[in-house]
């Protein structure tokens, strides 16, 4: 079996850190994992493929020695979906191909590229976030002026970008909202997938930084931003596209947002509770807006915005806060209608005709023989 | 390891499993299990049958269709072809004339299909078999044994065996698949036994073997005695005894290549199995396609990509079962290429590549089909497949269905109707068309003689459902021109069995065709119309001798049925004919008389459809229009065009649903027999009655217009006083009630009629035209207009309470 590699340097564990990177926050199933891993991973990964799999679709308990104590270590499910687009995403990252994620806003490819970016490489930080304002030296290098302007052009001198980093270290660069750069800013990216270096003509003795066996890029995009600033035909080339659906079943949207709220709660530390039928209500709500069709075969009108998972889950920690800091604490289905109005309603007021139409044509009618319902569709009605 | 916990799991014991296969393997007889169309069995039999040398194979096949073997085996017969063996029950010894068929005089038919591929283990062990010298002897129960009349209660038929169905159903591969995470049944085998790598066939032969008795052993009782599995094993029993016997050979020296699932069947069950009905048997093999295959299901059923296995059969034969992956890839990114999408051979190198590595993770020996599509879409797909995927999903359908289509030795002989199909292609000067995959449009003028022919031909043809011939336009139904027919025609994979199909009915195509026609005649009983349409299919199909004892069914028909809507369909049906009367040769006289008394017997039946129930409506309003169409077209001492008038009065009269009674009224309306004026008094006394009577208005308005939209616009004037009045007339409520149904009467005006509507409305109101509405005045003046304008509704708003 290969050598395994040491374990990920220490990363910030402070109480005070509003958000842990998943290496942190899962630190104990990836060190069980890496102990329990009977594969061996390919160069400069600190897991096999098969161990990243399963730290991301989880579903085991494994039995490793954290912290000097022998203990069993639960791997819980990091992403909700077809494991195939997994398995799909993880052989990118092993291959000569970068990895780019695709999908609507909110179908967890930051979410999954973040993991993916802890199990492969123990960081998840080597993070560029695409804007318009994105620049070829924040994808390469830069320098310090000051030091350049006294010293000149030094090893020194140089300040890496983080795709250097993970060059340097042969670890996973993570680039999110590719598509928001300008074609100018992405083509930067095309030598440093194809010749897997980065040149600094300014350094003429050391004018090349050569990526050690195990770089990669873990891309993500939006579809609704296809055709801002698409990707030229160079640089698709040079990545496989993984696309993510929203999710497809009730049950295992109902089981995400359980899971998130659960998770979320907890790092706000909100004592409020959130029942599984305001969840499985919620999910309804929101499945059947983006459908445009409810169970009962109503068709509706579909808004413009993306009615994700994330977006539910969103629409749940809101409703907790609210419930906490001016209801009773317990989060119910108006808490639930209140907050609808600002996840549906962002860009465009028609928005808000769809959602009216829901609250008269689906949750009036259930309102007749549910109380949750009837809760529901009086605090919409009263929003709207 | 995913086995040995998914038959624990399955609550097997693995120790008593394991006897159960040693059992089976150490039998004197050798038995070799196969699953249909899989590429790595084939492989395996073949070599399993090298290095046995048995004297005779028994093999999974119609027992009917043992004369069948040199046929197939033969050099000039290239797979994919199917086994046909059909059944007919002349006698009804089933006693289910009747139920099965379309009528008790009518034979019930069963037939069954049983495909053959390249790479079937069952072909391929009847090659080695040709090879050796072995004989081949087919042990399966005919299919006709297993056709049991219904029970009481029982409305479905019992479902076709099918081996992968008791298998995927049983407790044992329930387990497997939920702990190996396999999606499908074809993933499962792919993984477990399709390793072209694989050299041993004893370790395949004892792993499969290993894998069946674990199904067997927790599958579905109840589902196998449903498929009857246990009487084609006691066929299979019987058959492999006696011909041992007879024979006089030792078991070793014979081998059986069946089903995995039967190996496990009870040796020491003796029982007869069940005697075969008398009726006609029929068995023949003909050629088939692998886009056929792909469609398949039940037993014998087919794979979801025969072009694909076919690869990895050839690939694996020749000693490069390495390059599957790379060799599918690269015939897939081909089919993208000519779809125009430029994928190059650095993304076929990718795919390979990926394939690889999935298959790795996902714990298999080799990559599978579903590593290869979804590395594909992988690589390939930038974006959502459902959307930047469409090409490259439709290439890798047709890269793994493939176009191959079989071809079956003329020493066979064809069947008669196949033989008549092919010889009158040729005296037709249709033959270009057979066997290729080109579409030929064919335009006929049917005054030219061979046109003529041509026509009647394609007519029977179509008739019988063969795919083969489609008319698009023509017939004097669509394009207004008598003569003239156009025809697409395209030889299918479909078309052979489909004519072999026909046999049933007839040696010829014109015999088939006249069956078939018999046959619906005597199904359509007394119905005029659909009676009527037989007689034009019979004149279609220039059937001289159908043609007279159609008329006289026609005529009995006619007489019989009390439908209007019926009549007013064979009335059509009759006046199509007619027009057609002096080419075709038919005699005037006699269609004279049918259509006098088709026309007398609809206007009589009228008042009987004038309270219709409301799905029946529209074939009411349809039919009144058909009738009427013929009375304005036909001469006046044919059709008395006042026995129309008196019914539709009668109708009107009678009728208790508002929407027909507006159609009576309309269509008097349309033939004359009533002024537009007429139809605006009878809305405007709806304006005067009570509420309850005055919301039908909007029925009655949809149905005048339903039927007449020119004459009613005739007289618009009035009508929009009508329904101006009934406006005023009427409540909010009503108002909102007759909405609905007044909107849908003015959609069924189109724009112009909409237009002059409007334009009658507007004047009505002192509005002028319409432009003098729409056109805005420019300049200083209207600037001025519209600033008072302005003033004034500010000065009306002031004093609104807001």
């Amino acid at each position: 079996m290969a050598k395994k590699p040491a374990p990920a340097a220490p990363q910030p564990t402070t109480a005070d850190v509003l958000r842990e990177p998943a290496e942190v926050r899962y630190a104990d199933q990836l060190e069980a994992l890496r102990q329990n891993d009977a594969d061996a991973p390919p160069a400069n990964w600190r897991l096999s493929p098969r161990s990243v799999l399963l730290y991301v679709v989880g579903g085991k308990t494994l039995k490793a020695t954290i912290g000097g104590k022998p203990t069993e270590v639960p791997i819980t499910r990091k992403f909700f979906g077809d494991d195939g687009i997994v398995e799909r995403a993880i052989v990118t990252l092993a291959s000569e191909r970068a990895l780019l994620l695709v999908g609507e806003p909110g179908c967890g490819k930051s979410w999954l590229s973040e993991h993916l970016a802890a199990a492969v490489c123990g960081t998840s930080l080597l993070t560029i976030q695409g804007t318009a304002g994105t620049t070829e030296e924040h994808i390469k290098y830069s320098w310090n002026i000051a030091r350049v302007i006294a010293e000149g052009p030094t090893p020194q001198n140089m300040i890496p970008s983080p795709t250097m980093v993970a060059m340097r270290a042969g670890g996973l660069l993570r680039f999110e909202e590719l598509t928001r750069c300008v074609p100018d800013v992405q083509d930067s990216l095309v030598s440093i997938l194809s010749d897997k270096a980065v040149a600094v003509p300014e350094l003429p003795n050391d004018n090349m930084v050569f990526a050690k066996p195990g770089f990669n890029v873990i891309a993500t995009a939006n579809t609704r931003d296809q055709g801002v600033n698409e990707l030229s035909a160079a640089l698709k080339r040079r990545f496989n596209y993984v696309y993510i659906p929203i999710i497809g079943d009730q049950k295992t949207e109902v089981k995400l947002v359980q899971q998130r709220s659960a998770e979320l709660l907890e790092r706000y530390n909100l004592p409020a509770k959130l029942s599984p039928s305001v969840i499985e209500l919620l999910a309804t709500v929101f499945r059947e807006i983006r459908n445009g069709k409810s169970t009962d075969g109503v068709s509706l009108k579909k808004p413009s915005t993306p009615m994700s998972t994330a977006e539910a889950i969103g629409v749940a920690l809101d409703a907790a806060l609210h419930s906490r800091f001016f209801g009773a604490g317990e989060v119910g289905p108006a808490d639930i209608a209140r907050n609808m109005v600002g996840a549906v309603v962002k860009e465009d007021q028609e928005d808000k005709v769809a959602l009216k139409e829901y609250a008269t044509l689906v949750a009036k009618k259930r309102a007749a023989k549910d109380k949750s319902w009837k809760d529901f569709h009086e605090a919409l009605v009263e929003q709207l | 390891m995913a086995k040995a916990a998914a038959i624990a799991d399955a609550g097997l014991d693995a120790a008593e499993v394991g006897r159960r296969v040693d059992a089976v393997l150490s039998d004197a007889l050798y038995w070799f299990p196969v699953r249909h169309h899989s590429p790595n069995t084939a492989r395996h039999v073949r070599a399993a049958i090298a290095a046995r040398k048995p004297q005779v194979i028994f093999i999974e096949g119609p027992f009917e269709a043992n004369h069948l073997v040199p046929h197939i085996t033969d050099a000039a017969t290239a797979p994919p072809v199917a086994i046909y063996s059909s059944y007919r029950d002349d006698a009804n010894v089933l006693g289910l004339n009747g139920v099965a068929s379309a009528a008790a005089d009518i034979p019930a038919r069963f037939a069954v299909w049983y495909p053959l591929v390249p790479y079937s283990p069952e072909y391929v062990a009847m090659k080695a078999a040709a090879e050796t010298g072995a004989e081949v002897v087919f042990i399966d129960l005919p299919h006709h044994a297993l056709i049991k009349p219904p029970g009481a209660g029982e409305t479905q038929p019992p479902p076709e065996p099918s081996d992968d169905r008791l298998i995927t159903t049983s407790g044992f591969y329930r387990h497997l698949a939920e702990a190996a995470g396999y999606k499908s049944w074809d993933e499962a085998w792919d993984s477990l036994f399709e390793n072209p790598h694989d050299a041993d066939h004893e370790a395949f032969r004892r792993e499969l073997a290993t894998f069946c008795c674990a199904a067997r052993m927790t599958s579905d009782h109840a589902a196998e005695q449903l498929e009857g599995t246990v009487e084609r094993e006691r066929h299979f029993l019987k058959v492999i005894r006696e011909t041992l016997a007879a024979k006089k050979l030792k078991p070793d020296q014979a081998m059986v290549v069946c089903g995995g699932f039967h190996l496990f069947l009870d040796r020491g069950d003796r029982a007869a199995p069940p005697p075969c009905p008398d009726g006609i048997v029929y068995t023949t093999v003909v050629p088939y396609s692998y886009f056929r295959i792909s469609e398949m299901s039940g037993y014998g059923a087919g794979n979801r990509a025969p072009q694909f296995y076919q690869a990895c059969y050839d690939l694996a034969m020749t000693g490069r079962a390495g390059d599957i992956a790379m060799d599918h890839a690269i015939t897939v990114l081909r089919q993208v290429r000519r779809a125009g999408d430029p994928l190059s051979t650095a993304d076929a190198i990718a795919i390979t590549h990926h394939a690889g590595m999935l298959a790795r993770l996902r714990g298999r020996t080799h990559p599978t089909l579903d590593d290869i599509h979804d590395a594909l879409v992988t690589c390939c797909c930038k974006g959502n497949p459902a959307e930047e995927g469409t090409k490259l999903l439709a290439a890798m359908d047709v890269a793994g269905v493939g176009t191959r289509i079989g071809k079956v030795t003329a020493k066979l002989g064809r069947l008669p109707i196949v033989n008549d199909f092919h010889t009158q292609l040729s005296d037709l000067e249709l033959g270009e068309v057979f066997g290729k995959e080109k579409k030929l449009a064919l335009k006929l003028d049917k005054r030219e003689p061979l046109a003529a022919r041509r026509s009647a031909f394609l007519h029977r043809v179509a008739y019988v459902k063969v795919p083969f011939a489609a008319m698009t336009s023509g017939g004097g139904d669509f394009s207004g021109t008598l003569f003239r027919e156009d025809w697409q025609l395209k030889w299918d994979p479909r078309t052979e069995p489909h004519l072999i199909e026909q046999n049933l009915y007839g040696d010829t195509i014109e015999a088939a065709a006249l069956g078939r026609l018999r046959e619906a005649m005597a199904k359509v009983g007394t119905h005029a119309g659909k009676t009527c349409e037989q007689l034009v299919e019979a004149v279609n199909m220039d059937m001289p001798d159908l043609v007279q004892s159609a008329a006289d069914a026609c005529g009995s028909a006619i007489d019989a049925d009390p439908s209007f809507v019926s009549q007013a369909a064979a009335l059509q049906h009759l006046g199509h004919l007619d027009q057609f009367a002096a080419f075709r040769g038919l005699r005037r006289d006699t269609l004279d008389d049918l259509l006098t008394r088709c026309y007398d017997r609809a206007c009589f039946a009228l008042p009987d459809a004038a309270s219709a129930p409301e799905q029946e409506q529209p074939h009411v309003v349809d039919s009144l229009i058909a009738v009427a169409e013929v009375v304005q077209r036909g001469e006046k001492a044919r059709f008395d065009r006042s026995l129309f008038a008196e019914a539709a009065r009668t109708a009107a009269g009678v009728s208790t649903v508002p929407f027909l009674r507006g159609a009576f009224f309309g269509l008097l309306c349309e033939i004359r027999e009533l002024p537009a004026e007429a139809l605006a008094a009878e809305v405007s006394g709806l304006a005067r009655a009570a509420p309850a009577v005055m919301v039908t208005a909007g029925d009655l308005l949809d149905g005048m217009l339903a039927v007449s939209r020119t004459s009613v616009m005739l007289g618009a004037e009035a009508l929009v006083g009508a329904v101006d009045e009934l406006l005023k007339a009427a409540d909010w409520e009503s108002f909102l009630v007759m909405l609905p149904r007044l909107r849908a009467a003015i959609e069924r005006l189109g724009r112009s009629q909409k237009e002059s509507l409007a334009g009658t409305v507007a004047r009505r109101y002192g509005l002028g035209g319409h432009e003098d509405v729409t056109a805005m005045p420019g300049g200083l003046s209207a600037t001025a207009l519209v600033a008072r304008l302005d003033a004034a509704v500010a000065a009306t708003l002031k004093d609104w309470p807001l």
